[in-house]
């Protein structure tokens, strides 16, 4: 049976304390990150399937 | 509904939390209880200061600034005092080693394993950032290599040889591997606190300088492969003040480092220097206290001895601390790499950026050895009188003897945390300031320099650890 190590829970939760703001912002940074490649694809794929500008026939040369 | 359950649940959990470093303290904390708050506090306020510089930042700093600032001078050097400085540079390493052989051979009695580990490696590096580059001046293999320049200059029938260009590929190698190996002696080696086997170290990194200087010139192995040169270099250009042999120069603080080549090794020196310094706080502590006897109890079993089992273990875990904190750094670079889109390789920009790490190395080293440096220091006071231990008493202080509590734990946290406070908002400057140039400003240089504020964070977070482990 494994036994947790609750009797120094303070010990290793205090250490926990000094990874938890690392932790926070790498996965702001990774999350934000994702937005941006998502909003970036979500872009060039409305750029490809917008219809493409036809020249005006009678626009002065 | 959810957001007030989130304020009123966070300070309730901060405060809880807040609570469980008594119950640590139980076991043995000393000297740190009368803190405000407890150490892990501290980090949160150390963060709070990092975001809100970086936020000043990205809106107060919209141009380069440390860059190409100017440099005024200050008053011009007589010629002779490069020499004089040299030749007490010169007459310090020979006290030194004629100390070591000639001396007593217990640590604390011979001058020399105080004035190499104390005053050489942690005072000069101070000195350094407050003064500008002392060590130049007083390095005493300069010194030796411009004599021996000098007097066969004169006394040779024809000019001498000219010395081979530098190879662009070792860069600053030689340095990091000398830095590396002296880290490696303080911390690792077993013979560290013999006299004489510091002499002979002494002398054999003497014997190496001397070659290098001879094959590639004085000042360009100054500058790239005399690793001591390299470490208090860097530091000094930190100083507002710069010291030429023709003058004294002010400079706006920091902007010397915007002038570092971007060589080859300079990212490994810097971490090197980082890396070695987070060992020594490291093996300090409780989780290397668990680890180091399994290695060593493993080593044994092998069929090494125990010294060399913990001399082999020790080597392990500092290498494994520089690779981590190249690691943080290496993974800074790319997520500032991605964010940027900028055409730079992943080596490129790391090396555009690692000036921003020498204000890390030196809060590191601050943090880790100011105490030290304080206490251990005063022994230079008795052995300035007597630094051969053999009942001399030149000075008339030879009786004196270390205060202990001239440094109270308390302040001693204090500078501890505001050196890596300080230490990383001066990188967090610099990262941005050359953001600013590489990325032509705007939201894209902003948006590069979270990496770095995260960097920045991760090398707090770590120092701050590894100084409450150690106390701990």
């Amino acid at each position: 049976m494994t036994v947790l190590p609750l009797a120094h829970v303070s010990h290793w939760l205090v250490n926990v304390l000094y990874l938890v703001p690392l932790v926070l912002i790498v996965g702001m940074l990774a999350v934000s990150s994702i937005k941006d490649r998502r909003a970036e694809a979500a872009e060039a794929a409305g750029s490809a399937t917008s219809p493409a500008v036809e020249p005006d026939e009678n626009a002065a040369p | 509904m959810k957001r007030r359950r989130l304020l009123v649940a966070l300070p309730a959990a901060v405060a809880t939390v807040a609570m469980l470093p008594q119950a640590a303290l139980a076991h043995g904390l000393v000297g740190r209880q009368d803190l405000p708050i407890p150490q892990w506090l501290f980090l949160y306020g150390a963060i709070a200061v990092l975001v809100i510089s970086f936020v000043g930042l990205a809106i107060l700093w919209p141009a380069p600034r440390l860059e190409a600032a100017a440099e005024r001078r200050v008053c011009s050097i007589p010629q002779l005092l490069d020499a004089f400085c040299g030749a007490i540079g010169v007459a310090i390493f020979v006290l030194l080693i004629y100390a070591g052989f000639a001396g007593s051979q217990e640590a604390a009695s011979n001058i020399g394993p105080t004035f190499i580990f104390y005053i050489f490696w942690i005072g000069l590096a101070i000195v350094s950032l407050l003064l500008g580059d002392v060590f130049k001046a007083f390095n005493p293999w300069r010194a030796i290599a411009r004599g021996v320049g000098v007097v066969a200059g004169r006394t040779g029938r024809g000019a001498l040889p000219a010395p081979m260009p530098y190879p662009q590929a070792l860069g600053r190698w030689p340095a990091a591997a000398g830095i590396l190996a002296f880290a490696w002696i303080e911390l690792v080696y077993s013979g560290r606190s013999d006299p004489s086997n510091l002499a002979v170290l002494a002398l054999a990194y003497a014997a190496v300088q001397l070659v290098g200087m001879s094959l590639f010139g004085i000042e360009q192995w100054n500058r790239n492969g005399d690793a001591f040169g390299v470490y208090f270099g860097l530091f000094a250009r930190m100083s507002p003040l710069r010291w030429t042999r023709e003058g004294l120069y002010r400079r706006t603080a920091l902007s010397g480092l915007t002038q570092i080549d971007p060589a080859p090794g300079t990212v490994a020196l810097l971490c090197t220097m980082i890396g070695t310094t987070s060992f020594d706080g490291f093996s300090a502590g409780p989780t290397w206290g668990e680890i180091a006897p399994r290695m060593t109890d493993s080593l044994r079993n092998i069929g090494f001895s125990q010294s060399l089992s913990l001399e082999i273990a020790f080597t392990i875990g500092l290498i494994a601390v520089v690779a981590i904190v190249a690691g943080m750094y290496q993974l800074g670079v790319r997520g500032m790499r991605s964010a940027s889109r900028t055409q730079l390789s992943g080596e490129e920009l790391g090396a555009r950026f690692a000036h921003s790490l020498v204000p890390i190395a030196l809060a590191y080293v601050v943090a880790h050895y100011f105490s030290a440096l304080v206490t251990q220091g005063q022994a230079m006071f008795y052995l300035v009188s007597d630094p051969l231990g053999d009942g001399g008493d030149i000075f008339g202080t030879a009786q004196t003897t270390i205060d202990y509590t001239f440094l109270s734990a308390n302040v001693n946290w204090y500078v501890q945390a505001g050196a890596l406070v300080l230490g990383h908002v001066a990188g967090l400057i610099l990262a941005h300031d050359r953001a600013i140039l590489i990325f032509e400003g705007g939201r894209t240089a902003t948006r590069s320099q979270y990496w770095m504020l995260a960097v920045m964070i991760a090398f707090t977070s770590l120092g701050l650890w590894l100084l409450s482990a150690a106390g701990t």
